[in-house]
């Protein structure tokens, strides 16, 4: 079995999960309050941010904080309990697969379910963008490259925000504990963003980039902005590990 | 009986550490904030209890919420999880009666981690602040209230783990609730009644009326909860 065509068979597993029904739901539900207090983006000028501007990244930040890290605990809990509920696991591990590249080739769908929600989020935006320019009577939609780049960067500084939480669903076997941790760790996001070591805690890079460009957007406000030395160093490093271990771990339990 | 059974099921499951452990997270809250900006709110004049709650309790109540939502969808997670909920339905035992110890078991482990966050908030009180003669049966009174308003949230948390198979839609869809709690306004009182919500809420001495009518219609959804939970049950017995 090649390692496409094992990347397939995990995607056929998923086909009945309802989890592109829940990755929806959440980015509905982001853009609701945003389309009922539209007229509060006219009121954002005095820091320097244009209305459209303001709509799109003030709802990414509600998604980079909270939903869209916490979709993907949810996602890496579907991923263990697919194949530990009634023992797929041990089917699989008795291919002639190695396990590193099981590992990977789920690793790939977790973050093939953070791209579909990120895309999911940027189609929403227009939808709702649509909605609020026909109610306001103001262009309140964006070019797609302008969307496009916003997006390719808060995937890119998610991944190691995944690779942590997909080696919390390996290393630990209690669903409870990876999906508390995880949950938990999504939570003081918003204080770490605020320090000088952001840097070293991968659940507040997506918050943090989506802060830095609200920053660049809006003339008068001052935020902390990325510096590639040493984020993008320290992002690979974690990414590494993360993955690294996830890699050794998986499946050992279930080979004893 | 049901109660008992209930601890032995989730023995090996880490829930009691795990909400355990999200107490003394949730608690650990205040006291860092207060080690790192002690400065910013001693300076603050009021009642202690209410200048830490207003700092913290936002964030200690995603912890609960979040904590709760997990530690529920785990309950029913080990009744699917190799169909044990049919060897379950075989006893004679009534539906309810499970879902009635589970609900004990998880409003008992909320009172816990209400209990460590008030010991974290007293200590806070007496380390930075002056304990007065109010300060117990303020204390008492608040977390009475946070305890009153989170009921809700562990039925409805209950009753979603109860109608989904698979604990990560169960899961999904806790979170989700969670964070539309966190976009709702909380000086609206109807939208904060939505009980993922409710445990935002804020004990407010100065606003007697205000806390009075969450604590009544907390009492109201409570029972809309509990009908709803009867009515899941004869509607799943009527379609299996």
């Amino acid at each position: 079995m090649n390692f496409i065509s094992l990347v397939s068979v995990e995607f056929r597993k998923l086909k009945r999960s309802k989890i592109l029904f829940i990755l929806l739901a959440a980015t509905v539900i982001l853009w609701i309050p945003s389309i009922l207090n539209v007229q509060l983006n006219f009121h954002m000028e005095a820091e320097g941010i244009s209305p459209e501007h303001n709509f799109f990244i003030q709802g990414f930040m509600g998604m980079s904080w909270f939903m869209f890290p916490a979709s993907m605990v949810v996602g890496t809990v579907l991923l263990s309990q697919t194949e530990r509920s009634n023992k797929g696991i041990l089917k699989m591990l008795a291919l002639p697969i190695q396990r590193a590249a099981l590992c990977l080739a789920k690793f790939i769908v977790l973050l093939v379910l953070a791209i579909t929600q990120i895309i999911m989020m940027a189609c929403m935006y227009y939808i709702s963008a649509a909605i609020c320019s026909a109610a306001q009577d103001y262009n309140f939609i964006l070019p797609p490259i302008f969307v496009v780049k916003e997006i390719g960067l808060l995937f890119l500084s998610a991944i190691p925000m995944i690779a942590f939480f997909w080696m919390l669903s390996v290393c630990i076997q209690t669903p409870i504990f990876s999906v508390c941790i995880g949950l938990a760790s999504i939570v003081p996001s918003v204080l770490m963003i605020n320090t000088k070591l952001w840097f070293a805690y991968p659940m507040s890079y997506p918050f943090f980039v989506i802060t830095a460009e609200y920053g660049k957007l809006a003339a008068r406000l001052n935020t902390a902005q990325v510096e590639l030395i040493p984020w993008i160093p320290i992002a690979f490093l974690i990414t590494m590990i993360c993955f690294g271990i996830s890699c050794i771990r998986f499946g050992q339990t279930e080979r004893r | 009986m049901s109660i008992s059974l209930e601890c032995i099921k989730l023995k090996r499951t880490g829930f009691f550490p795990a909400l355990l452990c999200g107490g003394i997270l949730a608690a650990a809250v205040p006291v860092l904030n207060m080690t790192i900006r002690w400065k910013t709110y001693v300076v603050v004049s009021g009642n202690p209890i209410q200048i830490l709650l207003d700092a913290n309790w936002q964030m200690m109540a995603m912890l609960n919420v979040l904590f709760i939502v997990a530690g529920t969808c785990l309950l029913y997670h080990t009744e699917y999880a190799d169909n044990a909920i049919q060897k379950i339905k075989s006893l004679p035992v009534r539906e309810s009666s499970v879902f009635f110890g589970k609900a004990i078991l998880t409003i008992f482990m909320s009172t816990l981690m209400l209990a460590i966050e008030a010991g974290a908030i007293t200590f806070c009180a007496y380390k930075w602040f002056e304990i007065q003669n109010t300060f117990w049966s303020e204390l008492c009174k608040s977390f009475a209230y946070a305890f009153w308003l989170m009921l809700p949230c562990i039925v409805l948390s209950l009753l979603i783990s109860q109608s989904c198979k698979n604990m990560w839609i169960s899961l999904g869809m806790g979170v989700i609730f969670v964070f539309t709690a966190t976009m709702l306004p909380p000086n609206n009182f109807i939208l904060s009644l939505f009980p993922f919500a409710a445990p935002f809420q804020i004990f407010m001495n100065a606003d007697m009326t205000w806390s009075m009518r969450f604590v009544c219609a907390t009492a109201a959804e409570l029972i809309v909860l509990g009908l709803a939970e009867l009515i899941l049950i004869r509607v799943r017995r009527w379609g299996a």
